[in-house]
C-alpha cells in the first residue's frame, strides 16, 4: 500500500499529489451540486428541493442540538466539513481518485482548523487573559495538542484502514480463486463438468424452492466451472473469479459506512469543541 | 508522475490546498446552498405562521361580530317590546280618557237638556197661565153676562191660579 501519487515535484517539494487532485475534485463536485441544488428555490418545492431542504434542515437540527440555538450560524461550516469529509472518503470508490481522507495531511488540516476555531472562539468570548490562564495547568497544552492529533488520526486511520483491508481482501481473494480454479482444473474435465452440473442443479432447485441463496450458489458454481474450463482450454490464466461480488459487501462497510460514520464523528467533535468555546450569551 | 508519498507523512502543500479547498467549499456552500435554503424554509414557515395567525384573527373577529349582532338583535327586540308596551299603555290611557270625556259630555248634555226642559216647562206654564186667565175672563164674561170689575177680575184669576198651581204641584 502506497501513499498518494506525486504528480508535480518542484525542488523536492511534492506540490501536487493525488490528494490535491481528489480534494479539488471533491470541492468542484460539492460546489456545483450545492449551486445546482440551491438555485430556483420555490415556495412550493419540487421533489429535489424537498430532499435538499430535508438535508439542510437535518444539518441545522444536528448543529442546533449539539451546539445550541445560538450557534446556528456555524451550520454552513459544519455542513461543508461534513460533506467534504464524506465526499473525500467516498470519492476513493470511483477508482479514479484516491480518498482525500486517507491522507493524514487532509485530516490534520481539518483538525487544526477546528483547533484554531476553538482557540479563536475562546479568545473572542472570554478574552485573551482567560485563554492564557487556561495554560497555567500544563496538561491543557497537551490536551490541546492531543485533540487535533487524535481527530486527524482517527479519521485517517479508519479510511486508510478500510482501503488497506479492501486491497488485502482483493489480494486474498485473487489467491483463493487461483487456488480453487487450479484445484478444479488440475482434477480434469470430469470435475469441471460435475461442478457445472452441480451449479445448474442448485440454480434450478433454488428457483423451484424460491431460495435466493441457492440460486446465487448455483450461478457461482457454474461460473467457477466455466472459468475452470476456460483455464483448462488455455484461453485465460488465473481468472480472479472470487473478486466478483464479495468485496462489494465489505466495501459497503469499510468505504460507505465507515466514511459516513467518520464524517459524522469528525463534524460532531468539531461541533462539540467549538460549541464549548461558544457558550450561550447569558452564561458568559 | 514521480513516485509515491509515504503513507503517514504530512505534506504542507497538500495541507495548504486542503485548507483553501475547504474554505472555498464552505463559502460557496454557505452562499449558494445553506443560506438560500434556510431563508426559503424560514420564509415558508413565516408564511404558514402568518396564515394561521390571519385565520385565527379572522375567526375571533367573526365571533366578535356574531356577538355584536346577537347583542343588537336582543336590544332591538327589547326596544320593540318597550315600544309595544308603551303604545298599548298609551292606547289604554287614551281609551279611558275618551270614555271619560264621552261620559262627561253625555252628562253635560243630559243636564242641559233637563234645564232646557224645565225652562220650557216654566215658559209653557206661564203661557198657559196667561192663556187660561184670558180665556177664563172671557168665559166668565160670557157666563156672568156682565163686565166684572177689574178688581174682581184680578181676585178671581189669582184664586184660580192659586188652585191650579196647588193641584198641579
Amino acid at each position: 500500500m502506497n501513499g498518494p501519487k506525486i504528480y508535480l515535484q518542484i525542488n523536492g517539494m511534492n506540490i501536487i499529489t493525488q490528494t490535491t487532485v481528489s480534494s479539488f475534485a471533491v470541492m468542484v463536485i460539492l460546489c456545483v451540486a450545492g449551486y445546482l441544488l440551491g438555485r430556483n428555490l420555490k415556495k412550493r418545492p419540487g421533489g429535489l428541493q424537498v430532499i435538499t431542504e430535508k438535508g439542510v434542515t437535518m444539518i441545522y437540527n444536528l448543529v442546533e442540538d449539539t451546539m445550541g440555538k445560538h450557534n446556528s450560524y456555524w451550520t454552513p461550516y459544519i455542513g461543508a466539513l461534513f460533506l467534504s469529509s464524506l465526499g473525500g472518503s467516498l470519492i476513493g470508490m470511483t477508482g479514479i481518485f484516491r480518498s482525500t481522507t486517507s491522507d493524514i495531511s487532509t485530516t490534520l488540516t481539518w483538525a487544526l482548523m477546528t483547533s484554531f476555531l476553538v482557540w479563536g472562539c475562546t479568545i473572542k468570548n472570554s478574552g485573551i487573559k482567560t485563554f492564557l490562564k487556561g495554560y497555567i495547568n500544563p496538561m491543557n497544552i497537551i490536551s490541546d495538542i492531543a485533540q487535533p492529533v487524535s481527530m486527524a488520526f482517527r479519521h485517517f486511520g479508519n479510511i486508510m484502514g478500510g482501503s488497506v483491508l479492501t486491497s488485502l481482501l482483493y489480494t486474498a481473494l485473487a489467491a483463493a480463486s487461483a487456488a480453487i480454479l487450479g484445484l478444479i482444473r488440475s482434477s480434469g474435465i470430469a470435475v469441471i463438468a460435475i461442478v457445472a452440473v452441480l451449479g445448474i442443479a442448485a440454480f434450478f432447485f433454488g428457483r423451484k424452492k424460491k431460495k435466493l441463496a441457492l440460486k446465487i450458489l448455483g450461478i457461482a458454481l457454474f461460473a467457477i466451472a466455466v472459468c475452470a474450463a476456460l483455464e483448462y482450454l488455455g484461453a485465460f490464466k488465473e481468472i480472479p473469479i472470487l473478486e466478483v461480488g464479495i468485496p462489494g459487501v465489505l466495501s459497503l462497510y469499510f468505504d460507505v459506512f465507515s466514511g459516513f460514520v467518520q464524517a459524522l464523528v469528525f463534524s460532531l467533535l468539531t461541533m462539540v469543541y467549538v460549541g464549548m468555546a461558544c457558550p450561550p450569551k447569558e452564561e458568559k | 508522475m514521480t513516485g509515491f508519498e509515504q503513507i503517514i507523512g504530512i505534506n504542507p502543500w497538500t495541507a495548504l490546498f486542503t485548507f483553501c479547498n475547504m474554505i472555498i467549499t464552505f463559502l460557496i456552500l454557505k452562499k449558494f446552498l445553506f443560506k438560500p435554503v434556510k431563508k426559503m424554509i424560514d420564509e415558508r414557515q413565516k408564511e404558514i405562521d402568518d396564515m394561521y395567525a390571519d385565520a385565527e384573527s379572522s375567526r375571533t373577529e367573526a365571533a366578535k361580530l356574531e356577538a355584536d349582532y346577537a347583542e343588537h338583535l336582543s336590544s332591538a327586540r327589547a326596544e320593540r317590546d318597550e315600544i309595544m308596551r308603551d303604545a298599548v299603555s298609551r292606547a289604554q290611557k287614551r281609551e279611558r280618557e275618551i270614555i271619560a270625556e264621552a261620559k262627561g259630555e253625555a252628562a253635560a248634555i243630559m243636564s242641559k237638556a233637563e234645564a232646557d226642559i224645565a225652562q220650557e216647562k216654566k215658559k209653557a206654564l206661564n203661557e198657559v197661565k196667561n192663556e187660561i186667565s184670558s180665556i177664563s175672563v172671557t168665559i166668565a164674561q160670557e157666563v156672568v153676562g156682565r163686565e166684572i170689575t177689574a178688581a174682581d177680575h184680578e181676585r178671581l184669576v189669582s184664586e184660580f191660579i192659586g188652585k191650579l198651581g196647588e193641584s198641579d204641584d
